[in-house]
């Protein structure tokens, strides 16, 4: 009875020991865009694997548009937010004194989806043809810009016509030659849907990426001028947790996906599918643990899809399909660094938009390297 | 009794007064609105990218106008808007004619009509943009479908509640039933129709800009996202008022076309 009643005892130390640790953490909520998505997985696998509550914070997530995210944040109701890099020159610009401090995607993830049969191999292919995009702002159309210009081509050698976010559909529909979409994403869904025979007469597609024409600061962290003054702690610390939940899901994806599955509605989840998974996670660590290179580890995430793609069909594979496609835009040598050539080259095509008036603006005042690891302070 | 007179004739020259400060009613809520605005900006309880001062919003206005942008962007929505009025104007009004005369159609279409209804135009609005296409189709579609409901069942209303024995006279005189149509059934629904003609007409507004948010090159709707795109809050808040002002046009047209149409009510009430 004594032991029962110690180890009782004994419980509720631990268990209000484990709560007081709990309440140290600082509640804190990131804005992110879009909507739950697997491409979101270093989110949900730092908040999963406790990579942000190592970093003292207790982390809430909420999906805005990029101005609210960027307002909001600018405004100090919340401490946090992630956004495109055009986004924080436009808003600087417009008098809110964000700064970006760690660059999550490496590579700009937008492109131009076309049929095969097109054969639109190069830029200049796409003079004269009907161009479907969300609308004449965002990283969409910065990026569209960006490809015309590196061809010598500009809006008016194309028919542009904005269909929202509903390129598959409306490529599939053939109301549109071409769109312009996130190279992860819709071009995986438009293929599945061609495979599927949903999808008129296309049976492939080919993606030209805007990364390849041009580097074009994409997705970040970004916080306020103010909270990074008087913080400066706080985001090194969200800095660091982030940085090493994003090499988690680098580093596996198995993992990465599991832990999306709390987040994302409808993620494709059977049993059979989950245990493979976890299967797939345990044999992946135990690999991470010999040390291999980077060049072994894309190696072993495409061994991956190989065992899942022997098992389950292409539905159930096509969200881990777009996290696998969406991790090499993340992947740098430096995780999170970020270089003022390619704030230029952003800067550059927002003059070409008109979207900007003033040339001189202040680009090194927008992003700030101190936070990231290796940097110097 | 007769020395009550002199004590009335006072009574008789304030009217006007109370008249006239009836009509300025509406400046002075907006006088107030302004003076609230102003005060929310000087006490800067938020930063002025988020609630910008009222001169600002006004540079704007002027801004927008002088340069064209706002004209182009209302003109999208105007026709959107008019040409969705005409066809959801159209079939709410011939369906629910059928509708009031037929009972079996009720029963057969209510179902379908209460579930519209009862979901959100934006819920459906992206399957109306993939029907239609991109072009002003799909923000005529909306517009037509937002509308259609209340002139639906405004006319099923008003034409049921006409007087059966005013019928039978009718018939007994051995009218036409164009003539029954005509003569009896559409002077009598019309209050119920144009009060739904007012409803609609402020949904109208709601309808097209919904549909240019869905994806759009031009409107106001899409004119409201680009301007959020550039952090331009003035110009967001421009475009809004715009809408409104679109919104309040129609209603007072409709409103108009009732004090006119129902001036024989009013007479007869007399």
């Amino acid at each position: 009875m004594r032991r029962i009643i110690l180890l009782c005892f004994a419980f509720m130390l631990a268990a209000a020991s484990a709560l007081s640790a709990q309440n140290d953490l600082v509640d804190e909520r990131i804005l992110l865009t879009f909507i739950p998505n697997v491409q979101f997985a270093p989110f949900y696998i730092g908040i999963e694997e406790g990579y942000f509550a190592a970093a003292g914070f207790d982390i809430s997530l909420d999906h805005l548009q990029e101005p609210e995210v960027v307002d909001l944040v600018a405004a100090g109701q919340a401490s946090f937010g992630i956004v495109s890099g055009e986004q924080v020159i436009l808003a600087r610009a417009q008098g809110r004194d964000v700064v970006y401090v760690y660059e999550w995607f490496q590579q700009y993830p937008v492109g131009i989806v076309t049929p095969s049969a097109a054969q639109v191999k190069a830029v200049d292919d796409l003079r004269g043809r009907k161009i479907g995009i969300p609308g004449r702002f965002g990283a969409s159309y910065s990026g569209l810009t960006t490809l015309l210009q590196s061809a010598g081509l500009s809006e008016a050698d194309i028919e542009l016509n904005e269909i929202g976010f509903n390129a598959p559909e409306a490529f599939c529909l053939g109301a549109v030659d071409a769109a312009v979409v996130y190279v992860n994403n819709e071009p995986l869904q438009i293929r599945h849907r061609a495979g599927a025979g949903d999808c008129g007469s296309i049976t492939d597609v080919d993606v030209i990426p805007v990364a390849a024409q041009a580097d074009l600061v994409s997705n970040g962290l970004i916080v306020s001028r103010q909270f990074l003054d008087s913080q400066p702690d706080a985001v090194q610390m969200m800095v660091s947790g982030f940085d090493a939940a994003l090499q988690t899901a680098i580093h596996n994806p198995a993992q990465a996906y599991l832990a999306s599955l709390n987040y994302v509605d409808n993620l494709p989840a059977d049993a059979d599918f989950v245990a493979e998974l976890q299967k797939l996670s345990a044999r992946q660590d135990l690999f991470l643990a010999a040390g291999p290179g980077p060049e072994q580890i894309a190696a072993s995430r495409q061994a991956m899809r190989q065992t899942l793609a022997a098992v389950f069909d292409a539905a159930a594979l096509t969200q881990f399909e777009v996290l696998l496609a969406t991790i090499p835009l993340w992947e740098a040598e430096r995780l999170g660094h970020t270089d003022l050539a390619s704030w230029q080259t952003m800067r550059d095509t927002l003059l070409l938009m008109n979207m900007l008036d003033d040339a001189e603006t202040e680009l090194e005042a927008a992003f700030t390297n101190r936070f990231i690891q290796g940097s110097s302070p | 009794m007769r020395a009550i007179r002199p004590a009335s004739a006072p009574k008789k020259n304030r009217r006007p007064n109370v008249k006239h400060l009836r009509r300025l009613t509406p400046l002075l809520t907006f006088a107030a609105l302004l003076l609230l605005w102003h005060w929310v900006v000087a006490m800067r309880f938020y930063p002025t990218f988020m609630v910008p001062p009222p001169a600002a919003v006004l540079e704007a206005f002027v801004e927008a106008l002088a340069s064209g942008l706002l004209l182009e962007h209302t003109r999208a929505t105007l026709e959107e808007m008019l040409y969705g009025l005409l066809f959801g104007l159209g079939i709410g009004i011939s369906i629910g004619y059928a509708i009031a005369k037929m009972p079996l159609l009720e029963r057969l279409l209510s179902p379908i009509i209460v579930a519209f209804q009862a979901t959100p135009i934006v819920a459906y609005a992206p399957l109306l943009f993939i029907w239609f296409g991109s072009g002003a189709a799909s923000k005529i579609a909306t517009t037509a479908v937002i509308v259609f409901f209340p002139m639906l069942i405004n006319t099923i209303v008003g034409i049921r509640a006409v007087s059966p024995s005013l019928k039978d006279m009718m018939r007994s005189l051995n009218a036409t039933p164009w003539q029954i149509f005509r003569h009896l059934e559409l002077p009598a629904a019309l209050p119920v129709l144009l009060a739904g003609l007012k409803t609609s007409a402020t949904l109208a507004v709601i309808g097209a800009v919904v549909g240019e948010f869905i994806g759009s090159g031009g409107g106001l709707g899409y004119l409201v996202t680009l301007a959020r795109n550039q952090y331009d809050t003035p110009l967001v808040i421009v475009t809004v008022l715009t809408m409104t002002a679109i919104a309040l046009t129609l209603y007072s047209f409709a409103a108009f076309l009732e004090w006119r149409l129902l001036a024989w009510q009013r007479r007869a009430s007399l």
